[in-house]
């Protein structure tokens, strides 16, 4: 995987950039970009390179370090990157860190220059922290085929998925259901889906208590056990790729997927069911409710301790966010600028926001238990332990480390 | 040799020992000692978050800002807390409750398997049970497969051993994660083991979704990947075993068992309690088969749980501690060892 992105970036660096609106970047200096590694941000980083020119040097690293070098710089004396890549979990502690500049300025003296539309801009109170560009979500891919032969419709709750896994069951197909519980992290990602389309939430804004023994979190982790039984039994190691590799294999009939990852299941180098896959909303867990699953997105920000100029650097970014990149790229992403036009593959996405998708719950109480979710509720899938005891297990770890980062009190 | 030219010759390991060893191990303990976090409040934001097509959502939450010093910087707040992170990272707490809670006795088997379930269900014990069972799971087999493969290697013709040699130390060479995903793509459903055995007709098996099969499938990949250490070591010892005694043992009728018993085995004897050190240290931490088979759920270790708190609950400090309970269990296991060797130096005076 790694070495055919290596080797993608190596043609495309080699090929003349493409010839795009100018760059028109008043002030110069250096500007340093830093971010993840893949497509998008790889786009973004050339277009901002087109800036370059005498007395403006453009730099930009993509690395799957990222999360951790952005924290490093931004927590140090000064930062050597001048803006960076984040998404809705990593802004989280920056933000509540005090470590971003608010663009509030920038976006005021630029909005007409370059076309910044409001839904681009996200806001903690009045304060504008982040530039977004695009947004991703998990939800339901199914085999048409496969489908139509059992005369199944596609699942709108939790309910018709269970009710149809059993179909398939009972028609011969083993494990229908795929879905990523491996990896502690990607397990309580799963579970926070279900948790909050059921009607629950993490913690208790006002105090920061955990808040996820209640019936609703109970009746979340419940389904979940049900799933797992129309799972293969090695889920438990399974992770987002591997449930890609169960789908592009037809190891499974449905499951729960990333958006971006659509166009991979036509990919015949690496898919044996090209054609044969459709995409729907993630399902939800109460008729007429939300999906079950979060949004995300992505956007550029300014540290407050930037060694360049935050103005040239906010020009860089926004050439490279132009309406332009989106129309002459509209496949690469879902790009939430509104000149985009969604595709069959990022149909489902939009779908699944609109139909009340939240984002991704963006601070550190969410993280906490995030990670303590993951190392716990794996007891009761297993058949280790009931529901209750393992969410209970799961809220006393919560407990000790919010004491241990001051957000609860001793 | 003079006390000045002694030091001298010793000043350039001296400082570099100090500098990479006890410099990192003692801010390791700094660290440990202290907790830090920047201090919030929680203020009722409203968020604004995109949509897209010109839509955009307004989120209202009450969310933790820092708290801000005169100068419009966030405070950090960075506290001496003695022992509370190891305390908190060892779980003692949890462990505490269990021990001192009540429950009905009704035989001592069902109490001990009670007490053993409570016990595991607790992150850190559970993590310590798997990486105590694969360090003494590996370290007998790492040293018999060893020397097994060193023997045969040792009787091998001259113009076999190279190529045997490097066949042998292959494992090694590759990088764990490598060799772990290696192992982890073998076990997967329709992966080629799976597959195999599915053909010969002995129906599906699951290799990733039990406590047992996950375990010996991460243990026996860690035997498959010291072995070679052990054998190189062991094979270059061999080379060394003197003739004169080996020759007397045949004379006076020894076996090849006798021989090997008797004469090869006590002379590789230091290099077997080195091969030992060595191994049960590496197998403490215990790291790359974890993170790459994922399920934490049947196996865990303490090194594991340090990559964890660091890159999700972003406590650098807490990970401090979970490295330094780290190194007190690789010293307490080696104690005996080392014990062991000391006494074994002593009589040699």
């Amino acid at each position: 995987m790694r070495l055919k992105y290596v080797v993608v970036a190596a043609v495309l660096a080699a090929l003349p950039p493409p010839a795009l609106a100018e760059c028109k970047v008043d002030g110069s200096g250096e500007v340093n970009v830093l971010s993840n590694f893949f497509e998008t941000l790889e786009l973004l980083a050339n277009t901002m390179k087109e800036c370059e020119r005498d007395g403006l040097v453009v730099d930009a690293k993509l690395t799957t370090e990222h999360r951790s070098e952005t924290e490093k710089s931004f927590a140090a004396g000064s930062s050597p990157y001048d803006t960076a890549a984040v998404a809705n979990s990593s802004i989280t502690l920056l933000q509540a860190r005090g470590q971003l500049r608010p663009l509030n300025d920038l976006v005021d003296k630029y909005r007409g220059t370059y076309d910044i539309e409001d839904q681009m801009l996200i806001r903690f109170g009045d304060d504008i922290m982040a530039i977004a560009f695009m947004v991703n979500a998990q939800h339901f891919y199914y085999r048409k085929d496969v489908f139509e032969e059992h005369g199944i419709a596609v699942p709108k709750t939790y309910d018709e998925l269970l009710a149809a896994a059993k179909t398939l069951k009972e028609a011969g197909i083993e494990h229908p259901y795929g879905a990523a519980f491996g990896n502690s992290w990607e397990l309580a990602n799963e579970y926070v889906n279900l948790l909050l389309a059921n009607g629950g939430q993490l913690f208790d804004p006002a105090t920061s208590e955990p808040a996820f023994e209640s019936p609703e979190a109970v009746e979340a982790l419940e389904v979940m056990g049900e799933l797992f039984q129309y799972m293969s039994p090695n889920s438990m190691s399974l992770d987002f790729g591997g449930v890609k590799r169960q789908l592009q294999q037809g190891d499974v009939v449905m499951a729960i997927q990333w958006g971006d990852q659509a166009p991979t299941m036509d990919n015949a180098d690496e898919s044996t069911v090209v054609g044969k896959i459709g995409y729907a909303p993630a399902p939800a867990m109460r008729e007429g409710g939300p999906p079950s699953s979060t949004f995300w997105w992505d956007g550029y920000v300014i540290p407050k301790n930037l060694d360049g100029d935050p103005d040239v650097t906010f020009q860089v970014f926004m050439h490279a966010l132009s309406a332009e990149t989106v129309e002459k790229n509209n496949d690469t992403t879902l790009w939430i600028r509104s000149n985009y036009k969604p595709t069959r593959y990022t149909a489902a996405i939009t779908e699944t926001v609109m139909a009340g998708a939240p984002p991704y719950p963006m601070n550190p109480q969410s993280s906490l238990a995030h990670s303590s979710l993951g190392e716990n509720i794996s007891d009761f899938i297993t058949g280790k332990e009931s529901a209750a005891q393992s969410l209970a297990d799961a809220a006393k770890a919560y407990r000790a480390a919010a004491r241990e980062q001051g957000l609860l009190a001793n | 040799m003079k006390r000045k030219s002694f030091l001298l010759f010793v000043a350039p390991s001296v400082v570099s020992m100090l500098l990479l060893i006890a410099m990192p191990l003692v801010g390791v303990v700094y660290l440990a000692l202290h907790q830090s976090y920047v201090k919030t409040e929680l203020v009722e934001l409203t968020t604004e978050v995109p949509l897209f097509g010109g839509l955009k959502r307004q989120v209202t939450r009450v969310v933790p800002q820092p708290v801000l010093d005169e100068d419009g910087r966030a405070v950090t707040v960075w506290k001496f807390v003695g022992g509370d992170n190891i305390v908190n990272a060892a779980e003692i707490e949890g462990l505490d409750e269990i021990l001192s809670g009540a429950r009905e006795v009704t035989s001592l088997r069902s109490f001990i398997a009670e007490l053993h379930r409570e016990i595991t269900n607790v992150d850190f014990w559970s993590a310590l049970e798997f990486t105590l069972l694969y360090t003494f799971g590996t370290t007998p087999f790492v040293l018999l497969i060893g020397l097994a493969l060193a023997l045969g290697v040792n009787r091998a013709s001259e113009r076999l051993r190279g190529t045997m040699v490097f066949v042998s130390i292959l494992p090694m060479i590759v990088t764990p994660v490598v060799s772990s995903l290696a192992i982890y793509w073998l076990f997967l459903d329709g992966a080629v083991i799976a597959s195999l055995i599915e053909a010969l007709g002995f129906g599906r098996f699951y290799f990733l979704a039990d406590q047992l099969t996950i375990r010996t499938i991460i243990i026996a990949y860690g035997i498959w990947w010291a072995a070679p250490f052990a054998f190189i070591i062991l094979y270059a010892g061999l080379q060394t075993v003197p003739r004169d005694p080996l020759e007397a043992a045949m004379i006076d009728g020894a076996s090849a068992w006798q021989r090997l018993r008797y004469v090869i085995i006590p002379h590789l004897m230091p290099l077997i309690a080195v091969i030992t050190v060595i191994h049960v240290m590496d197998a403490y931490r215990v790291f790359e088969p974890i993170l790459v088979f994922g399920a934490s759920v049947f196996a865990n270790s303490v090194q594991y749980l340090t990559y964890y708190t660091l890159s999700y609950e972003d406590n650098a400090n807490k990970a401090a501690a979970y490295s330094i309970l780290t190194v007190v269990g690789v010293v307490l296991l080696l104690i005996p060892v080392l014990v062991h060797t000391y006494r074994d130096q002593q009589g040699k005076r």
